[in-house]
């Protein structure tokens, strides 16, 4: 392994790294923007949490979150349901701006982690992890549970004056889900994988 | 060094450095990604003026028209952002009426604001203050997904109340518009190439190397 240099994406500044597998942040000296973070064992824990959120989530969009009693009339609401209803009273701006953000753009981006994960766990570099690399960078930022969560809570005390509020059972698991994919976009690290993913073609022109 | 004056550029996707063409202006595409590289974002002023400029216009309907319409047999009351802010106010709920005054005014006024001033900044091209200008655009970044908050609660509150004449939650035109707001002004922070900001070094080197 040569010299290793990285191009700080905020200024433009060449970085001379002399070990990029050294645990701990690297930052731009620069101007300070965090250029990647390297933690030990990125492999396994992305794995695990990959499959830790995949169950969350089928729990989450499973069982209703809120119900709502008023007046002796109940109802529940959970994901999947209340973007059905948002698109029968055709507020299809709206539905499809939550539908993206809190149901697909977030278990499309599971999958990609398992997908990714799972074989580099057993060993193999997937033949699609440049596709699979290249859609999570592009869906970071539209991933929003976290923001979607804060929003649950706001509603829950609005609602509070006008009937009776019960948490539902799966807002246990969509709040261990928010932090899990905190704890995944903590962990990893695409900088470690486009290496590896260069090793690989390299080794292949090299055979 | 940067890597502008090393005519290297990197890749916004997987950040492999990649070797420029000499002609000003020229792409690349990146070998490890295939994604075409260029040295800046192209017309990132233009584009980010542009988105800027649009989410203003639609802030104003979405401040204007009402965010839901709440039906009950006592009547139907309309609120906008600013009214349902000073209802909470009124009825002593300050935790909430704090949080969606923080998220659905002061986030998207300040990201307006900030990014207004780094455009106008850039433009100027002065090598002052680059690393507070640099924070800005970060803290642009990071909150701007904040303001969805309030779409979710008016999603949340007319998909749960929906109980016919008794009470039922429907959503205005202001919330679409408030909707639209975010998702441009999120676009216009990602279409501003933040390397702009500490382009005037690389004049300030060339004519010192000319000199």
């Amino acid at each position: 392994m040569g010299e290793h240099i990285v191009c700080c994406h905020e200024c433009d500044e060449l970085v001379h790294i002399s070990n990029p597998y050294r645990e701990g942040r690297f930052k731009c000296p620069n101007c300070g923007h965090l250029l990647f973070r390297h933690k030990e064992g990125m492999v396994e824990k992305m794995f695990a949490y990959a499959l830790a959120a995949l169950v969350l989530f089928v729990v989450t969009n499973y069982f209703p979150f809120l119900s709502f009693h008023v007046a002796g009339n109940t109802s529940h609401a959970n994901f999947f349901t209340s973007i059905v209803y948002l698109f029968e009273e055709h507020e299809w701006l709206l539905g499809v701006a939550i539908m993206m953000t809190t149901l697909v753009v977030p278990l499309i981006r599971i999958i990609l982690y398992l997908a990714l994960f799972g074989p580099l766990y057993f060993g193999y570099i997937p033949s699609y992890s440049v596709l699979a690399l290249k859609i999570l960078s592009h869906s970071l930022p539209w991933g929003m549970l976290d923001v979607f969560l804060v929003g649950v809570l706001v509603s829950m005390v609005k609602l509070v004056k006008m009937g009776t509020i019960v948490p539902g059972e799966s807002l246990w698991a969509f709040l261990a889900l928010v932090f899990t994919i905190a704890a995944m976009q903590a962990v990893f690290n695409p900088h470690a994988l486009w290496e590896l993913v260069d090793r690989k073609r390299q080794e292949k022109v090299m055979v | 060094m940067r890597a502008i004056d090393k005519g290297f550029a990197t890749c916004h996707i997987c950040h492999q450095l990649v070797k420029m063409p000499e002609k000003k202006g020229g792409v690349a595409l990146c070998p490890r990604c295939g994604e075409v590289v260029h040295q800046r974002i192209p017309d990132s002023t233009q584009y980010t003026w542009a988105l800027v400029i649009a989410s203003i216009i639609f802030y104003i309907p979405a401040n204007l028209l009402p965010m839901m319409h709440v039906h009950t047999f006592a009547g139907t009351q309309s609120d906008t952002i600013l009214s349902g802010v000073l209802y909470f106010l009124e009825t002593g709920s300050y935790l909430i009426a704090a949080v969606i005054f923080i998220a659905s005014i002061i986030v998207p006024i300040t990201k307006l604001l900030i990014l207004i001033y780094l455009l106008v900044s850039v433009r100027h091209n002065k090598p002052i203050g680059q690393k507070r200008r640099q924070r800005l655009y970060g803290l642009t970044e990071l909150i701007g997904k904040w303001s969805m908050v309030d779409v979710y609660v008016v999603a949340i509150m007319i998909s749960l109340v929906h109980f016919g004449g008794l009470s039922q939650i429907e959503a205005g035109q202001g919330a679409n518009y408030f909707l639209l707001v975010v998702i441009v002004t999120m676009v216009a922070a990602m279409q501003f190439d933040a390397r702009l900001i500490w382009d005037t070094n690389t004049e300030k080197e060339k004519n010192a190397r000319d000199a």
